[in-house]
């Protein structure tokens, strides 16, 4: 039913396949780039060496510590909840803007052009400090009318997260809708298809990869950021990269590269399992 | 493509369940004032005033977990930790209003500023029965006369850290990292810390002048001396000192006497000390500063926050305290029961003596100090 | 289906198209204005304001910040250094990344989504712990030295430096320049290589002038999202420079939450000028290079 397949990928003859395997090692050396490090990470997180930086046996010490400490592993679940709430939310959003962006001429389109870019543009630090600001005043307007005393707690986070990811998933969203084909769109049209049978059925399949990329970013972001976690968390809220920053900053032990370890394996895990219900429902 | 409908459905499902667990536990109930049962007991603790929980906002790893522990199998009162790097960041979240906390350790200038700024409560010492066990020479500092806002919780010295099976001989001056044919002669192996007034503060003393001076030749020469200096250090380091110097990464460094003290004696069970480390306060003068505990003021749980802080000065608490943390105890009646072998270091230079003493200097951080952040931000952008 | 008389159409299809806009738009904006725009007005009236002796903002309306701002050439080391470094880490990102969403791409279609994945896994470990262990891999007792050594070569120092920054930093923003060259390069049709070929062209012909014009808002995208936030950073430059290597991230990191006291007010300043230096370049950038191929 959703299916965007790009036709006959393969293309030309002999001459081509000399250009692929250039591809081919190239991206075998960025693969390598990319998991350098990974690797590193993986393997001290199973050294005896307590310093983390020397091969010195193998245990599994760091990981039994890691499971027992409870502050770290509910920082680990509180931050992907944050950042899948993000990814939904900023995803959703950022995508309808994108289109809007993309389909329609309006006045103070160039304005909005300008506003979507800045969250992009702002340092971290500087967009922390003001949504603390923003925050602790309205929190303040809203105890003087109404008399409810709020704090900050995930929720803050998450709202915060969202604000930055929007305009990440919009510019990426958008890049998948230039040079898109709006004669699909008319022919839908033509056939008689109302326009949100068009948005599901064409606009959104076709545009499917930039989605998903926005989503992936969104997620990424969400997931590793420090500062304007920090600034916008309640207390009693962990979170895993202010978690990790504070125990980083006396010492990278093994036990910090378990638990990135552990990140990077339910991350994996999704892959598979997508990949593995991908291949059920192909059949 | 509908695999990757199912993939991301698949991701949002298994995010779900493993974020499940954890987001109930992180929004517990707020605290409230209810008795928690016994009331009877000997120490004159009011059982019936004490809350259910108390929010502590303190520096990363400066408290040992299981003293927190003890306190809520004693009191009955869950303590709720978190952390901070930075005396300005933790003000700015309190500063904000409504950050939630009850208790934060500010450094001593930054207890000035915040009591200035009209963040704290006044200091109820009537309730602090333990205020006898801390050292009297570092009460009423300049930060707050009187304490009437804060209670001495941890102090430290800054001086010069290094390898005595490299570094030969008893050296005693800041010329080993700040003249350059010291400095040059260990290039890249030693470490200064990334602090605009630790540093700027050694050159100062080096020089011949106060931590606090602020005359634009003493300026000056600071910068010239911290620039030239600049090629041969390896980094700027506040964090993992202790580590590098441990491993032998660096040769010597700049350092917070629990640095060094870490990096002789390990940090628990994460890393294996070095005993070639040792520690000197140099001829020239070094810095003394100290972190204190105070009680913030929009604290809903006052009278908990004082039982709390009065429990970490029993001398026994803040023995234990300071054998996991590795810096100074204010604790005077503390020391004696330390662990022998941090006495020992006590003794061997890593807290000053009587003679040290005279020579160390505390660092004022306000408007007149600002110009610091011009020759730091000179010898960076070099 | 309704029927609708013809000469009803324009405005009922007008005013539908209207309350779709307005649909669309309407979720993002209102969280962009309430979460964004409402704190970058606080921000700019820090930026008029005067730092207090400790360091809160006192409210007053002056122009000081920004003469300081021009008036001190002590920042204009940080500028240009943070400049050359983020041209110099988008051009390797570009280099690296867009044929790697090209290989990508032409992948096998049950493949291609897990090479996509792959790129990205990475990054959902903690972003100071892989910062960490490329500390490891560049340190002088490191895994690059000890090659070194066993192949008979000298040993380098490679870390903390600011090459040792860049590579952090490339590492870091790969994936920020690979998702959008795989959203365009995917929508790119390669029967028009085909077509190129055919007339003639070469490899690079075609590259050139069919290639990069049509997927030039992947490479824009891509770009834009690389260079900001590496100009902004500081944790990299802290960590693999030894802090040494001062760029406009560090700071501002300074300003806001290291001096003593910290000076909001100069912060904000300097922060505003930045953004909309930045964005108006990036505005030019996307007007010049996507809208005359529309």
């Amino acid at each position: 039913m959703i299916d965007f397949s790009v036709s006959n990928r393969t293309v030309g003859g002999e001459r081509h396949t000399v250009g692929r395997r250039v591809l081919g090692a190239h991206a075998w050396l960025t693969y390598i780039f990319l998991y350098a490090p990974i690797v590193v990470l993986v393997l001290f997180s199973f050294t005896k060496d307590s310093f983390g930086v020397r091969w010195t046996g193998f245990t599994f010490d760091w990981y039994v510590r890691l499971f027992n400490d409870t502050r770290m592993m509910r920082a680990a679940g509180n931050t992907l909840w944050v950042a899948l709430v993000t990814t939904i939310v900023a995803t959703v959003m950022g995508t309808l803007m994108a289109i809007a962006m993309e389909r329609y001429r309006f006045r103070g389109r160039g304005g909005l052009d300008a506003l979507l870019y800045l969250p992009i543009v702002i340092p971290e630090i500087v967009m922390a400090l003001a949504l603390l600001a923003f925050f602790s005043f309205s929190f303040g307007i809203i105890e003087s009318i109404t008399g409810v005393t709020l704090r900050m707690n995930i929720w803050t986070v998450i709202m915060s997260h969202v604000a930055f990811c929007i305009s990440f998933v919009v510019v990426v969203v958008r890049a998948s809708l230039k040079g898109f084909d709006m004669r699909l769109e008319e022919a839908a049209a033509d056939l008689g298809a109302d326009p949100r049978t068009i948005f599901w059925r064409v606009t959104l399949p076709l545009i499917m990869p930039g989605v998903i990329g926005g989503a992936l970013l969104a997620f990424t972001l969400s997931l590793d950021d420090f500062i304007i976690s920090f600034f916008t968390v309640g207390p009693g809220t962990n979170l895993l990269p202010v978690e990790v920053y504070g125990r980083v900053k006396r010492a990278v032990t093994p036990a910090i590269n378990a638990i990135s370890t552990l990140m990077l394996v339910l991350s994996m895990l999704l892959i598979f399992l997508s990949q593995f219900v991908q291949r059920r429902a192909n059949r | 493509m509908k695999g990757i409908y199912r993939g991301l459905l698949a991701l949002l499902v298994f995010g779900l369940l493993a974020a499940c667990g954890a987001t109930p536990a992180a929004e517990e109930a707020p605290a409230s004032n209810e008795a928690t049962g016994e009331t009877s007991t000997n120490d004159g603790v009011d059982r019936s005033k004490l809350s259910k929980e108390l929010y502590v906002y303190n520096w990363t790893d400066y408290i040992d977990p299981t003293i927190l522990d003890d306190f809520e199998a004693e009191y009955g009162v869950k303590v709720i930790l978190d952390n901070y790097d930075a005396n300005e960041d933790m003000i700015a979240k309190v500063r904000a209003g409504g950050s939630g906390y009850d208790i934060a350790a500010p450094s001593d200038y930054a207890v000035e500023t915040m009591w200035r700024e009209g963040l704290l409560q006044e200091i109820d010492q009537s309730l602090l029965p333990n205020l006898k066990h801390i050292e009297p020479s570092l009460l009423n500092k300049y930060f707050d006369e009187g304490n009437k806002y804060s209670v001495p919780y941890m102090y430290g010295i800054t001086g010069i850290a290094y390898n005595k099976s490299i570094i030969t001989g008893t050296p005693d001056s800041w010329s080993l990292i700040m003249d350059a044919a010291s400095a040059s002669q260990y290039k890249g192996q030693f470490s200064v810390l990334d602090d605009e007034r630790e540093v700027p503060g050694a050159a100062l003393r080096y020089l011949g002048y106060s931590l606090n001076e602020t005359s634009p030749e003493a300026m000056q020469k600071v910068q010239e001396l911290l620039i030239a200096q600049k090629e041969f250090v390896a980094a700027y380091n506040s964090s993992d000192v202790n580590r590098k110097l441990a491993s032998g990464e660096y040769v010597m460094a700049q350092a917070w006497s629990g640095q060094a003290m870490q990096a002789r004696n390990g940090l628990g069970d994460e890393f294996a000390g070095n005993p070639d480390i040792a520690f000197f306060i140099p001829k020239e003068g070094g810095m003394i500063w100290m972190d204190n505990m105070v009680i913030l003021k929009d604290s809903p749980n006052a009278y908990t926050a004082h039982v709390f802080i009065n429990y970490l000065s029993r001398p026994e608490v803040a023995a234990k305290n300071t054998d996991y943390i590795g810096y100074l105890t204010p604790n005077k009646d503390a020391i004696e029961l330390l662990d022998p072998t941090v006495r020992a270091l006590y003794a061997e230079g890593f807290a000053p003596d009587a003679e040290v003493v005279k020579r160390l200097e505390w660092a004022v951080r306000n408007e007149t100090t600002a110009v610091f952040s011009d020759v730091w931000t000179a010898v960076k952008g070099e | 289906m309704t029927t609708l008389a013809p000469d009803e159409l324009p405005i009922a299809q007008r005013n539908a198209a209207r309350r779709r806009l307005q649909l669309l738009l309407a979720p993002g904006l209102g969280w962009l204005v309430v979460f964004f725009v409402i704190p970058l007005i606080i921000v700019l009236l820090y930026s008029f304001a005067a730092p207090g002796p400790t360091g809160q903002v006192i409210w007053t309306f002056s122009f000081d910040n920004y003469v300081t701002l021009f008036g001190k050439d002590l920042y204009f080391n940080a500028y240009t250094r943070s400049l050359v470094i983020g041209l110099q880490t988008t051009v390797l990102c570009l280099l690296i990344g867009y044929p790697l969403a090209l290989h990508v791409v032409l992948a096998d279609p049950k493949w291609r989504t897990v090479l996509l994945f792959l790129v990205l896994i990475p990054f959902w470990t903690n972003f100071l712990v892989r910062t960490y262990a490329w500390m490891l891999i560049l340190s002088n007792n490191g895994i690059i030295n000890g090659l070194l050594e066993l192949l008979g070569f000298a040993k380098q120092l490679l870390y903390p430096s600011e090459g040792a920054v860049l590579v952090g930093l490339v590492y870091g923003n790969l994936p920020f320049m690979v998702l959008p060259l795989y959203a365009s390069l995917s929508r790119f049709d390669f029967t028009l290589l085909e077509a190129g070929s055919d007339l003639g062209g070469n490899g690079w012909w075609r590259f050139w002038h069919i290639m990069f014009p049509l997927t030039l808002p992947g490479i824009v995208a891509g770009s834009v999202l690389v260079f900001i936030p590496t100009v902004g950073q500081f944790v990299v430059s802290d960590l693999l420079g030894g802090a040494k290597v001062d760029m406009l991230g560090n700071l501002l990191q300074r300003l806001f939450t290291r001096s003593n006291p910290p000076n909001w007010p100069l912060g904000s300043a300097l922060a505003l000028v930045f953004m909309f230096f930045l964005t108006f370049i990036v505005i030019l950038y996307f007007r010049n290079t996507t809208e005359d191929e529309r």
